[in-house]
């Protein structure tokens, strides 16, 4: 009994560690985006100040540290990221739909190497896939002589979008076939036999059945992207995201601007989480409700068929 | 093909097609094969390219081994020390982070009440939204010199002077392990899920110890879910780049920095591809290992 009790004390304090190591930076960061020294530091407390989120400070050589909203990189990076975060989705959503969907599709042999092949961009490093896109772009750009080709293959954007669709669509591809397996094709049989052409079928049962999945994969090409550093880094050439301004303000020195920043995404990464949660139970709860209903309706109407049968029967009093 | 076309009618299978290998050949395997031919070319500006001078060639792989013609050592110590530095510390981090999120996944999946597992699940994933750069950021505020671990040692006496955790590389290995402990946790948590409890019960009343119970029945059971955790985790440590960035101290290098200081610094496009190449290689030949020890299809590993 002593040793299940010792036991239990500690778990709890391995937990506890383990919390601890996976929020107590994120913490003290956050903190130090109140504290108005020009170190992020928490001991040597200045003064409670929001000048790291307004216009920021200058530093006593006469430096000029921006703040948050007084920093014009961040916020032309941020529109950068947003852009890019969105053409990524436009792209890798309907190409991992597409593999999927085609995955059920094809047998044996060629399904294992198109399985294969689909899911190496994950087992590469992002470096690589970055570089990759680049030489060949800059290759291409320069064969395409003057002209659109050589423009697009020497836009930073345009390069990253690809480069970053390369292996997001494979984080869509893995959503979509885990939805599929669960997919029952006698619906789009049955379909096809009521005399619906092959595109009805997929617009109004494929499509509407893979729309959780279309939503989630939405959602995680979004924020890949939009965290993307390691493949960006190489591909954007001359232009600037979020992330690879944050990544030369960290390599030239640390600012609580940063900690300011980090705060703004915490709280709104909160915010998001607690929605999610809010919606899930609200949905789990209708969810709940309606199998109730359903099943009342269920035992309901076999009571009324029982009766039913009953009435049928006719008193032998008659005949 | 025309069974293809007669199931998704036409539109639509013009549609596939085209999304499928514009993804698959213009994204996925052109660019890798044009960069492992750019590797073995020699690095020229851009007009001499396709002239004469550009032939195959193995001088950058000659240089990652020999080291540049100009020096005296017999083999390039610098690269070779830093790839080996890289791969090692990579397999370290794995190892730790294995170790470290087991008990974790094992207490959520089996252990914790279905609330507590949601909430805990949910806890694992908030801080995993949060840009690498600036978790590691969060990492550097605290080990950096005047940093918020050393004033606290100083203030409570412990310490006598700073201690540069950044130079002693303790801020990266924390950093790395901090990066990627998600991608161990749930793949483990996931195969420990589908456990049937039953099983350690009867382990239990059989008069097993809670050791052995974890290594003939936990871990065997979980296998696939290690292959992928510890694979997934490997390959991103060897590869990353955002938390060396943001944490390695001056002397330390990381083989991704080698890279990109080739590509972007030194403008040796065809030497960054040939170290890319090497990086790509020996992550690929991890995947085959860890497949081939744990005796897990490729479809196992990455979920």
């Amino acid at each position: 009994m002593t040793s299940n009790r010792t036991f239990q004390i500690f778990l709890g304090l391995y937990i506890s560690i383990f919390f601890l190591y996976l929020f107590g930076p994120l913490i003290i960061m956050s903190v130090t985006a109140f504290n108005s020294a020009e170190f992020p530091s928490i001991t040597p407390w200045e003064c409670f100040s929001f000048r790291w989120f307004n216009e920021g400070k200058i530093a006593y050589d006469g430096q000029r540290l921006a703040g948050l909203a007084a920093d014009r990189d961040l916020h032309v990076g941020l529109i950068t990221s947003l852009f890019i975060a969105l053409g990524v989705v436009t792209l890798s959503v309907p190409i991992g739909m597409s593999a999927a969907i085609v995955l059920t599709q094809v047998h044996s042999k060629l399904r294992t190497l198109f399985y294969s092949m689909s899911i190496m961009p994950v087992l590469f490093p992002g470096v690589v896939i970055g570089i990759s896109t680049v030489v060949l772009w800059d290759r291409i750009a320069t064969i395409g002589g003057e002209g659109i080709i050589s423009e697009l293959g020497r836009n930073g954007i345009f390069l990253t979008i690809l480069g970053q669709t390369c292996f997001i669509s494979t984080y869509c591809f893995l959503i979509f076939v885990a939805r599929l397996q669960r997919f029952d094709t006698t619906q789009e049989e049955a379909a096809l036999d009521l005399g619906a052409s092959q595109t009805q079928v997929f617009m109004k049962i494929l499509i509407p059945y893979l729309m959780p999945a279309i939503g989630s994969s939405a959602v995680i090409a979004f924020l890949a992207s939009f965290e993307n550093y390691n493949t960006t880094v190489f591909s954007i050439l001359s232009e600037q995201t979020l992330t690879t301004v944050i990544a030369t303000k960290v390599r030239l020195g640390i600012s609580p601007a940063i900690s300011a920043l980090a705060f703004v995404i915490i709280c709104m990464t909160l915010i998001a989480a607690v929605l999610y949660e809010f919606f899930r139970r609200r949905q789990e709860k209708k969810k709940a409700l309606e199998s109730a209903a359903k099943m009342y309706k269920e035992i309901s109407s076999d009571r009324l068929k029982q009766d039913s049968k009953k009435a049928f029967i006719l008193p032998k009093s008659i005949l | 093909m025309s069974g293809f076309f007669k199931k998704n009618g036409s539109i639509i299978s013009t549609f596939f097609l085209i999304a499928i290998t514009f993804w698959l050949i213009f994204l996925i395997l052109i660019p890798q094969l044009y960069m492992l031919d750019l590797s073995f070319r020699p690095n020229l500006p851009p007009l001499l390219r396709g002239g004469p001078d550009d032939v195959y060639t193995l001088t950058h792989y000659k240089h990652f081994v020999f080291g540049s013609e100009t020096s005296k050592d017999a083999y390039n110590y610098v690269d070779i020390g830093v790839f080996v530095d890289t791969i090692g510390t990579a397999i370290l981090v794995t190892i730790i982070n294995l170790c470290f999120c087991y008990p974790i996944a094992f207490y959520i999946a089996k252990l914790a009440t279905p609330n507590a597992t949601r909430l805990l699940i949910l806890a694992l994933i908030i801080p995993f939204w949060i840009n690498e750069l600036l978790r590691s950021f969060a990492i550097r505020i605290l080990f950096a010199g005047e940093g918020v671990i050393n004033n606290l040692l100083l203030e409570m006496g412990l310490l006598d002077a700073a201690v540069n955790f950044i130079a002693l590389d303790v801020a990266l290995y924390t950093g790395l392990t901090y990066a990627y402990i998600l991608l161990m946790i749930f793949p483990l948590y996931n195969a420990l899920e589908t456990l049937d409890t039953n099983q350690l019960e009867a382990a239990k009343d059989l008069g097993s110890s809670t050791l052995r119970t974890h290594w003939r029945i936990v871990i065997p059971h979980a296998k696939a879910g290690i292959a992928s955790g510890s694979t997934m985790v490997f390959m991103l440590t060897a590869g990353a780049l955002a938390t060396p960035v943001v944490l390695s101290s001056p002397n330390t290098f990381w083989f991704t920095q080698l890279i990109y200081q080739w590509f972007n610094m030194n403008d040796n496009w065809s030497r960054g591809s040939a170290y890319s190449i090497i990086l790509l290689v020996v992550s690929v030949a991890f995947v085959l290992l860890m497949m081939r020890i744990f005796r897990v299809t490729i479809g196992e590993v990455v979920r």
